[in-house]
């Protein structure tokens, strides 16, 4: 290709598009490459039987930033945010269930047939994340605090959120200090009776991490979840992937499926371009990676060029998957029997933090949970919006994200292999229908009969997200949330978006502040990578 | 009674004796008072079975502070460490692995597991070394207490900041990781054979709540290099006669010192006059009057046992009961008639240290799994140590004594703790059965075995569920906020009521630093 660009972004997933986007808006000529036929990445609707579609492989657009909307203004292009987040169902086996507003008010009812002093509790809850919301959103709306520049700049990055904090009053500041290195199990009983709803708010602290509710510094992750959640996008992951690609697309955003990255050119030490798996040349002065850190300096970079430090540092991330997807095409909306007749958009399984904590301790050992714990969304039951595109009428989908199932997996004890260096190991086909097996399980103890509605599915593992989407370890967040790989992330030398190498540019969730379909690390990178 | 004491130390621990020791060298007139009839409190020598005299609870000396031996004159005193020479983990069936002082012995015996462990362990030690400096640093000062708006307190944190920073970036970032990776992770960015990550592992979860694999865990590998800065293979050893040795020696320099002390006096509770604690109350009722009251006890033991709830302050008392004691470990001591036989190896130059029956990763994950659901490990991490080889004082010729620290054995079991007392000989077999499985023959060797729970702690050591260091190390309650935010400087809410045992920082262990930390305090506030 003759054509010169300003800007090459890998990957057309949300991050991505999102950098491209932002990049186009600002005059600069941007290209962007993608391994698959499709855009999107992991939040990419797809179909997974004739007439269904999925909802993404990740589904939760709640995470998405208020200020990157803004910067994109991709209310412009389309995108809508709903008013509220819709109440999540916690079902139970035997006893009521519960049904869980983020509004402590709307919520009230509920809670008070769990507990008596279980309404107050919440409130007290909310409005204690209500204060830390704020200074959290603001921690995560910019760049890092830079922890190991040693000159005055360095400094103030720190001292301004350490004030941010202080500001929320000594008690507080207190508080947030205490809880952020404990377990959930520890903070939320310190708060709850009720292990229905401490399972219920346990949850987020957990799905796609390598900690169960007793690891210590989950607490960090939940008020992380909690704190920077808004509203769903109308139309959930597809509705936002068709609005940063009309962004992308109003602002001259080119874009080239089917093309996957081979190598990066680099030119006296300066990233000038990528190379293609075509062979194709594409040369630009920036390249954005939304690729995840292993991938790129592993195998993107010219294996020479990488340094000593850097390459230990990235292969010392961990990127241990610990979630499987699971799309269901279903003929019709199941019956929960402890709600009969509720059609809930969002479910949540899992009825005591000891249920949890054993559907962790799975991982440890390298297999998947015999009694996962479900984050279950349907996307079908947002009445208007593209979602109804998703399934005949009357018909629904169920999109399932399953914690735990470990990317090694050991069948009858045998040591870990490497799946990659010996395929026919680990997640084979009858790995997979028994993990499929468990998960309906799981939903028929609820929803007895669903059984009999599916009449679709897609099973991914781990290795699939791997060896399908590109993430190394079949990681969704690109590198676990844990509190030194969120501080510095993914590198000391590239933790602010700027690699080692000029030209070089991270914009994927393996940057701050992190995984999720936030499109936060995208902007981000894009502004590191215009003020470069 | 009518004489008046400046301070009255509870609890002749320890700590409470070097506090007492450091306050009398002061010139101040101390009393210290032990409910037991014999000074030590865990760290305590006792002739169980005739002959043998067993370390009950506390078994070896780790981190104790250089000042603190050179200030009190403890060998003069009669202490005498004798540092642990290897670090033996056996297997089933197998000569196992052990390290020793001598670094080309240890490589030969890491490579038969790993070559490229091998090859890295050396630059590993050098690197921990290096990152150890900065602990010492924390357990040899008071706290910075970011929460206080003091600028005395800014200073210090700012100076702490610094030196942090100091290291440059790599350095930086290796602290980090050690302050809140697991312990396993950690491991796992250098080594790749089981049988040496194992064992170096459970350094991280030595009488806490947590399993290798629970994030927080790394620092602790740290304590293991402490030891390299003052020149010894191991930062840890025995104490000859025993562990009670350190804190008869400890007596000996404070009674040196004019301090006064007494055995068999129980502490009813601390007396109050408005609000001001000025003295202590013994069980039988006499009144010991104090201008203060120091408490070596735990937290949870000093503010609701001995103060009383209604004395205190809602919050305070919201902070106490919030702070983790979760007893998780067990002592099982054993008087043999021989030395045990482990796979492959004769002699017993491999014991001149500790054995970790730590046999792999998820054998220790496992361990702790039973714990989280209430239940004592089936197949425990053992700790075992064999004073009697290095030090024959102890046990009569030819015959041993076998002292293992044992985890997990959770406080609140299933059933509750009070099933504790109808569980400890099913625990106890648990344990010598484990260990009888990398040395057979063992169960015919013994002559008298002592099994030590989680609730015998408590019941007789006055250890709040039993947790040995008087409250989890774990990140939120240390630091500044050991026991609780504010109160971190050995002060407390209670007026002229102190506290200086491993529940302050920098916790627990036989270090002393918070017996010395405290007693500088108070020294300094100018109360006494």
């Amino acid at each position: 290709m003759s054509e010169r660009y300003d800007a090459v972004v890998i990957g057309a997933g949300p991050n991505g598009l999102a950098a491209a986007a932002l990049l186009a808006k600002r005059g600069r000529k941007t290209m962007v490459v993608e391994r698959r036929e499709m855009v999107g990445g992991l939040a990419a609707s797809e179909e997974f039987h004739p007439g269904y579609r999925t909802s993404g492989v990740l589904h939760d657009t709640s995470g998405l930033r208020p200020w990157v909307v803004a910067a994109l203004e991709l209310d412009k292009h389309g995108l809508v945010r709903r008013p509220d987040p819709p109440p999540v169902l916690v079902p139970q086996r035997e006893g009521p269930g519960l049904v869980l507003w983020r509004d402590p008010q709307r919520a009230a009812e509920e809670l008070a047939a769990l507990s008596p002093g279980a309404p107050e509790r919440y409130a007290d809850y909310r409005a204690f994340v209500a204060r830390l919301d704020p200074v959290f959103q603001r921690l995560t709306a910019g760049p890092p605090p830079d922890l190991f520049d040693p000159g005055a700049a360095g400094l103030l990055s720190l001292g301004r959120p350490a004030f941010a904090l202080r500001r929320l009053g000594r008690r507080r500041f207190a508080e947030v200090l205490r809880v952020m290195p404990t377990c959930v199990a520890d903070w939320l009983g310190e708060r709850f009776e009720s292990e229905l709803l401490k399972a219920a708010l346990a949850a987020p602290a957990i799905w796609s991490t390598y900690t169960g509710p007793r690891s210590a510094g989950s607490t960090t992750n939940l008020l992380l979840a909690e704190t920077t959640a808004g509203t769903p996008v109308a139309g959930g992951a597809r509705g936002l992937v068709a609005a940063l690609e009309r962004a992308a697309a109003a602002h001259g955003v080119e874009i080239l499926t089917s093309s996957p990255v081979d190598q990066l050119r680099v030119r006296d030490g300066r990233v000038v371009g990528v190379r293609l798996g075509s062979g194709e040349r594409i040369e630009a002065p920036a390249v954005l990676a939304s690729c995840d850190p292993k991938r790129l300096f592993l195998r993107h970079l010219p294996p020479e060029l990488l340094t000593h430090r850097l390459g230990r540092d990235v292969a010392n991330l961990r990127t241990r998957g610990t979630a499987a997807k699971i799309d269901l095409a279903l003929s019709a909306y199941p019956e929960f029997a402890c709600r009969p007749g509720l059609v809930a958009e969002s479910i949540r399984t899992g009825e005591s933090l000891e249920e949890q904590e054993r559907a962790f301790d799975a991982v440890k050992y390298r297999r998947f949970s015999e009694r996962p714990i479900l984050d279950v969304q349907v996307p079908t039951v947002e009445a208007s919006g593209p979602t109804s595109e998703l399934a005949p009428t009357g018909h629904h989908v169920f999109s399932i994200l399953v914690h735990f199932a470990p990317y090694r997996l050991d069948v009858d004890g045998a040591a870990g292999s490497d799946p990659a260096a010996d395929p026919e190991r680990g997640w084979s086909e009858e790995q997979r229908e028994r993990l499929y097996q468990a998960v309906m399980r799981v939903l028929a103890g609820y929803a007895p009969g669903i059984e009999g509605l599916v009449v679709g599915r897609r099973v991914l593992t781990p290795r699939d997200f791997e060896s399908q989407y590109g993430v190394t370890g079949g990681h969704l967040h690109h590198g676990e949330h844990a509190i030194d790989q969120l501080l510095v992330r993914p590198t000391p030398e590239t933790a602010r978006y700027r690699t080692p190498y000029p030209g070089l540019y991270l914009c994927g969730s393996g940057s701050h502040p992190g995984g999720g379909l936030t499109c936060a690390p995208g902007v981000l990178g894009a502004r590191a990578a215009l003020a470069g | 009674m009518s004489r008046r004491y400046d301070a009255v130390v509870v609890g002749g621990g320890h700590n409470g004796l070097i506090c007492a020791a450091y306050l009398a060298r002061a010139g101040r007139k101390v009393l210290v008072v032990e409910r037991r009839h014999l000074l030590g409190g865990s760290a305590v020598t006792e002739e169980l079975y005739p002959g043998f005299k067993f370390s009950v609870c506390s078994y070896v000396v780790s981190l104790f502070r250089p000042s603190i031996i050179r200030d009190l004159e403890l060998p003069r005193h009669g202490m005498e460490i004798l540092p642990l020479e290897t670090a033996f983990t056996p297997l089933p069936g197998d000569r196992g692995l052990c390290r020793w002082a001598d670094a080309e012995r240890s490589r030969r015996e890491i490579s038969r597991f790993s070559a490229r462990d091998a090859e890295i362990y050396p630059e590993f030690s050098l690197t921990m070394t290096r990152a150890a400096q900065l602990v010492r640093d924390v357990i040899d000062s008071p706290a910075p207490d970011p929460l206080s708006w003091d600028p005395r307190e800014l200073l210090r944190l700012l100076r702490l900041g610094r030196k942090l920073r100091s290291g440059g970036s790599e350095t930086m970032h290796l602290n980090l990781k050690l302050l809140t990776m697991s312990a396993v992770d950690f491991l796992d960015m250098w080594f790749e054979s089981d049988v040496l990550k194992a064992p170096m592992s459970v350094s991280g979860i030595i009488g806490t709540y947590q399993g290798v694999r629970s994030p927080g865990t790394a620092y602790v590998l740290l304590h293991h290099y402490m030891g390299e800065i003052d020149g010894a293979f191991r930062s840890w050893g025995y104490s000859k006669g025993g562990t009670g040795g350190v804190s008869l020696a400890c007596a000996r320099a404070a009674e040196g010192f004019g301090a006064e002390i007494r055995t068999e006096a129980t502490v009813e509770r601390v007396q109050l006059r408005n609000g001001r604690a000025t003295g202590v109350v013994l069980a039988g009722g006499e009144e010991i009057e104090a201008r203060t009251v120091v408490s070596s006890c735990d937290p949870r033991l000093t503010f609701f046992g001995l103060v009383g709830e209604e004395h205190l302050d809602p919050e305070f008392t919201a902070q106490i009961q919030r702070y983790k004691l979760r007893g998780s470990s067990g002592k099982v001591n054993l008087a043999v008639d021989r030395l045990p036989r482990f796979f492959g190896r004769e002699g017993s130059a491999h014991l001149r240290g500790d054995v970790a029956i730590a046999p792999g990763i998820d054998y220790l994950e496992r361990a702790f799994d039973d714990a989280k659901y209430g239940a004592f490990s089936r197949r425990p991490y053992i700790n075992v140590v064999i004073p009697s080889i290095m030090d024959p004082s102890v046990a009569p010729p030819g015959k041993h004594i076998i002292s293992m620290f044992v985890q997990y054995a959770p406080y609140h079991l299933a059933e509750g703790a009070e099933s504790w007392p109808d569980q400890r000989e099913a625990f106890g077999d648990a344990v010598v059965e484990t260990l009888a499985e990398y040395c057979p023959g063992l169960e015919e060797s013994i002559l008298f075995r002592q099994v030590l729970t989680p609730w015998d702690l408590e019941q007789e050591y006055g250890l709040t569920e039993g947790n040995i260091f008087q409250g989890e190390l774990s990140l939120e309650q240390l630091l500044f906020q050991r026991p609780a935010a504010g109160w971190s400087r050995y002060r407390t809410p209670v007026r002229s009521l102190w506290m200086c045992g491993s529940g302050t920082h920098p916790g627990g262990g036989i270090m002393g630093a918070p017996g010395q930390l405290a007693a500088a305090a108070l020294l300094r506030s100018g109360e006494l």
